[in-house]
């Protein structure tokens, strides 16, 4: 037998979340007020380059640019890395461990009966994500990167210009990347969502959801509502490839909030993570926004404004790491290299959901496609199997898979999977997908034995 | 009377009648079956005016039993053989092949198993108090391993049934090209006569014999013997006479005319004990107890494979290398592998060659090997030995040359040509067995399929063998597809190719304080046009399941710049491929730093 048990924090968490709000509309103020004094008084230092937040996107978006010669600067108020490093995903790994030390005994191993410690997990990640920010400050010296601690302000002046701790910085090109934070649920909207932390507090990102659903770590009601964009998740994954337990909470909307909350539906959960998403802190002049407060930015992540740019979370679309460092880096291209048509294909961008176990997802659903090219020219393959890995447990689990294709060449324009593996799988058919490639091509290519991801080579 | 030679030269009875007086009797005896022969195959014409089957199948492993299954659903009607003869140390298992019962399943089983044990060092690092250091039960993981390849067995058996094949627990040969004679375990013989015939025997581990010939010797006396059928029975693993002139595996026209053997003898030019007191990798997954204490000899992927796990569930293990790890494979990707391997408690002792192994009266075996470059002898004493030293082709049993079936000189294995045909018409050889087939279950299974198909007539697809990816479970799984960097280097020259490179961090690693410095991913793609790439190399966590898309990808025609204009998937391995930007040529740093 196997005892895992978890000590969790208990309430202390429900205190952070009112704590945090205060303390960050203190913070802004302060910043806007020695704005507003000091912005005619200091001299304005010129860049080629200004890059707003010190994120993935970012600092991947300055570190190309310099590489292409250009004077570049990062100015970040906290540290850098953002909020992929510094809320990182390392506590997915943790439930994953939990997950196996299910599996030890059935694989030979004895006395290994174990419990969780919060602690030393916190621990540990905090160590490493430090290490992390020290890896990025010192990318940016090597770089010759010039990173400015300070929270940034936009100043009235004609040409773009931003104030940090009252010096004027200004670049022709100047591109915001400031992120998103966890959004706050007023208690207007959502009686009782002041009894909740976000997931920044709860020091892991959007991820540790799913993560919080698998029962080794948390019993699974305590489970919260995540709103938009991660609403479309389960239905780009499509009802009949996900077993529903998973996704549970993910798709209820914040509403049902205080319902999950109250006890007469469920028991009282001892902690509430929202998941909301990220509305960008930092509010440019002559830049259009959308009703959600984000920036819009067409798909070369110019603004409204010439001469600024946006991408990443502050766009709020497609909020992931990987792909606001290839925005950055290909705007990098445009600018500095002359590449005009240098730009990201926000199409097929391969997603994976670190719940348990994973999910990973690239192109269209079925019901997209459908849509799209009618239902007598989409095809479906799908399968479903118990990884080899399960071969010796009492624990099983299923992997499910599933190609979409159109016409009759069977191009595949969508891949949807989960299961164990599914996250590391999925990047290569994420360049075949991209490449065009047939269910012929997938048929040709030759498995790789004995692995997970053979069956989606091995599909009839 | 070609038609004698090799009867039934696999049974002790018959190997010694070139030399001595059962010549006779073996005459009569082939004789007297060659009429039975004869009058049945003239019977089954006789009646029917075809053959009983359309495709008989000998070797019921992954491409046989693809073949079968394949070719029964377009309506053929198809029969397979298939037989295991024990290994040395009596080993024995059921319908499946090696891949099944002694190769990819419980291989990977037990490396799962040693990625737990480290998982379990990890865990505390992640926030789990685990007690005490825990032990791990061998009898426990092996009757699990066990458990599940015997119904895989039964899966097999029962697909049989389902799709209306035919199964056999014969031992084929083959008498001409339709004609295929089923012999069982006593002897009894069963005649199948087929329209085509697919010979898919695969291969079976080699041991070191115990020759005491040199190459002189084994040259003179194959020049002398040529003429006379010689009825050594070199790859039959159960030899029940190991003290004999040449015992276990070596044929010595083999002997002389493999380029690997002459090399191979020269240097291990007896290994008295080998056989005796040495496994295999047919024997290690039905072991009941642990091993304990291992040399493993050679440091193919089976030999690093093997120990690999054997060290992760906490065995002492050393690996004896003659020359290179994983020759055939990337040397600056084994170089890696066996470096963590070695940083992670395996012991290597390079260029050494093993004397002899003797077993002492404590039942410990005591192995003596040579340093080749000192000529120094050095021994040490292990629980168990186990051989890696290669792979030869089961043909023996099968009498191809009275069927004239021609096998290439040098690796023993079928001539096939590119639709797996053999200089025979309606005769077929695939998998391990055929000439210049990778050693490898996938292929092995499409090359089945498309064969079955063609059979059928319902398509002319043929295999296609270039851009096979394949993985290596050692510790730090190592996976690839195409070409390795000196291939490349060598078919395009120096300036033709670009190598981009990255020493990279798993995300897993980091928080267990786990060594990543082995972890590299390594692009070849051509230096002109848009970078096609040629080849790629992956070590780290999963790297089958990282690589197999980006095979499709390499299917396609991938390039560099395709790789680089996806997206990548946060925080995975697997998108440092889509990371890749520092070339080798250029000589900057290629370690990964941050998201």
């Amino acid at each position: 037998m196997f005892f895992t048990q978890l000590a969790w924090p208990c309430r202390e968490h429900t205190l952070l979340f009112s704590f945090r709000r205060s303390h960050n509309a203190m913070v802004v103020y302060k910043v806007l007020l020695l704005g507003r004094t000091m912005a005619s008084i200091s001299a304005v230092t010129r860049f080629d380059f200004l890059v707003i937040g010190g994120g993935s996107g970012g600092l991947a978006g300055a570190r190309r640019a310099a590489e292409l010669g250009a004077k570049t600067a990062v100015i970040e108020g906290k540290k850098l890395g953002g909020t992929c490093v510094s809320i990182s995903v390392v506590m997915w790994n943790t439930a994953v461990h939990a997950e196996y030390l299910h599996d030890h005994e059935d694989y030979g191993f004895e006395g290994s009966h174990t419990k969780f410690n919060w602690q030393t997990i916190k621990s540990k990640r905090d160590a490493y994500v430090k290490r992390l920010n020290n890896i990025y400050q010192s990318n940016l010296d090597r770089a010759k990167i010039e990173s400015i601690h300070g929270h940034a302000v936009f100043t009235n002046d004609a040409e773009p210009t931003v104030m940090v701790n009252g010096k004027r910085y200004t670049a022709p090109h100047i591109l915001i990347a400031t992120g998103g934070r966890p959004s706050i649920v007023s208690d207007s909207e959502v009686p009782g969502a002041n009894l909740g932390i976000t997931s920044d507090g709860m020091c892991a990102p959007y991820t540790s959801l799913p993560m919080l659903i698998s029962d080794d770590v948390l019993p699974p009601h305590i489970i919260v509502g995540m709103c938009a964009p991660y609403t479309s998740l389960p239905t780009l994954i499509s009802d009949d490839v996900l077993p529903p337990h998973i996704i549970v909470g993910m798709c209820a909307p914040y509403t049902s909030l205080p319902m999950l909350i109250s006890d007469d539906v469920l028991p009282l959960p001892h902690c509430c993570l929202l998941l909301i998403d990220s509305p960008p802190l930092l509010l440019p002049q002559g830049v259009k926004q959308d009703q959600r407060k984000h920036i819009v930015a067409d798909e070369f992540q110019n603004t409204s404004r010439p001469g600024i740019y946006a991408l990443g979370d502050v766009c709020g679309k497609a909020l992931l790491t990987p792909v606001a460092i290839a925005a950055g880096r290909k705007l990098a291209h445009r600018l500095f290299e002359g590449k005009q048509d240098s730009k990201l294909e926000y199409r097929n961008i391969p997603t994976v959901v670190f719940s348990h176990p994973p999910i990973g997802t690239v192109g269209l659903t079925e019901a997209e496609a459908i849509k799209a090219h009618g239902k007598e020219n989409v095809k479906i393959y799908t399968t479903a199997f118990t990884p080899m890995y399960y071969a010796m447990t009492a624990r099983k689990s299923q992997c499910v898979m599933k190609l979409v294709c159109v016409g009759r060449e069977e191009k595949v324009v969508g891949l949807h999977m989960q299961g164990p593996g599914c996250d590391e799988m999925l990047q290569g058919f994420a360049v075949a997908v991209q490449m065009g490639a047939t269910k012929a091509d997938f048929d040709r290519t030759v498995a790789i034995h004995p692995t997970s991801a053979e069956e989606l080579v091995t599909m009839r | 009377m070609r038609i004698l030679k090799p009867a039934e030269c696999w049974t002790p009875k018959l190997r010694v009648r070139s030399f001595g007086n059962n010549n006779m009797a073996a005459l009569c005896k082939g004789a007297r079956r060659f009429k039975r022969i004869i009058f049945c195959h003239s019977l089954v014409r006789g009646f029917s005016g075809k053959y009983e089957y359309d495709i008989v199948v000998i070797g019921g492993g992954s491409g046989g039993l693809a073949c079968a299954k394949e070719a029964a659903q377009y309506g053929k009607k198809v029969a397979v053989l298939d037989y295991v003869d024990p290994s040395p140390k009596g080993t024995k298992w059921g319908l499946g092949g090696t891949c099944v019962n002694v190769g990819c399943i419980p291989k990977k089983l037990m490396h799962q198993s040693a990625l737990l044990g480290g998982a379990l060092k990890d865990a505390a690092k992640y926030g789990w108090n685990v007690p005490h250091q825990p032990s791990h039960c061998w009898a426990t993981m092996s009757l699990a391993v066990q458990n599940y390849v015997k119904s895989l067995n039964w899966g097999h058996r029962v697909q049989l049934q389902d799709r209306k094949v035919k199964y056999f627990n014969l031992k084929g040969q083959l008498t001409d090209g339709h004609t295929v004679i089923g012999t069982n375990k006593s002897g009894k013989e069963t005649v199948l006569t087929t329209q085509d015939i697919v010979i898919a025997t695969g291969s079976r581990p080699k041991y070191p014999v115990h020759v005491s010939l040199t190459r002189a010797v084994a040259q003179y006396l194959f020049l002398f013997f040529s003429e006379i059928q010689w009825s050594v029975d070199y790859d039959h693993p159960l030899h029940p006479f190991p003290h004999l002139l040449i015992s276990g595996c070596l044929h010595p026209g083999w002997i002389i005319r493999n380029p690997n053997t002459p090399h191979f003898f020269c240097q291990h030019p007896q290994v008295p004990g080998a056989v005796e007191h040495g496994i295999s990798s047919d024997d290690i997954f039905w072991m009941k107890e642990s091993p304990g204490k291992t040399l493993v000899v050679g440091a193919s992927y089976v030999g690093l494979e093997c120990a690999g796990f054997l060290t992760g569930i906490g065995l002492d293990v050393t690996v004896l290398v003659r020359s290179l790890a994983l020759r055939g494979f990337d040397q600056q990707m084994a170089g890696l592998v066996t470096e963590h391997m070695d940083s992670h408690g395996t012991k290597f002792l390079w260029r050494r060659v093993p004397r002899k192994v003797e077993k002492l009266p404590s039942g410990s075996l005591q192995v003596t090997w040579v340093e080749t470059s000192s000529d120094r002898e050095e021994q040490d004493t292990f629980d168990t030995v186990l051989w890696a030293v290669g792979r030869a082709p089961v043909t023996r049993a099968l009498n191809l040359d009275a069927a004239g079936v021609k096998l290439d000189e040098d690796t023993g294995k079928i001539i096939v040509s590119a639709n797996e045909e053999t200089s025979v018409p309606h005769v077929f050889a695939m998998g391990d067995v055929a000439k210049g087939r990778p050693e490898l279950t996938p292929p092995s299974i499409r090359a089945g399929r498309l064969l079955a198909r063609r059979l059928a007539g319902v398509s002319t697809e043929i295999m296609d063998y270039d851009n096979v990816p394949t993985t290596v479970f050692t510790p730090l799984e190592y996976s690839c597809v195409g070409l390795s960097e000196a291939e490349a280097r060598r078919l395009y020259r120096e300036g033709g190719i670009e190598v981009y490179h990255a020493f990279y961090k798993p995300l897993e690693f980091a928080v267990a304080q786990r060594d990543s410095s082995q972890c590299y991913i390594k692009a070849v793609c051509l230096r002109d046009g848009d970078q096609r790439i040629l080849g790629l190399h992956f070590t780290g966590p999963n790297a089958g399941e990282v690589m197999q898309g980006f095979a499709l990808g390499v299917r396609c025609g991938a390039t560099y710049s395709h790789l680089m204009n996806t997206v990548g998937i946060h925080p995975t391995c697997a998108e440092e491929l889509t990371k890749l930007h520092i070339s080798k040529r250029s000589g900057l740093d290629a370690t990964v730093t941050g998201c």
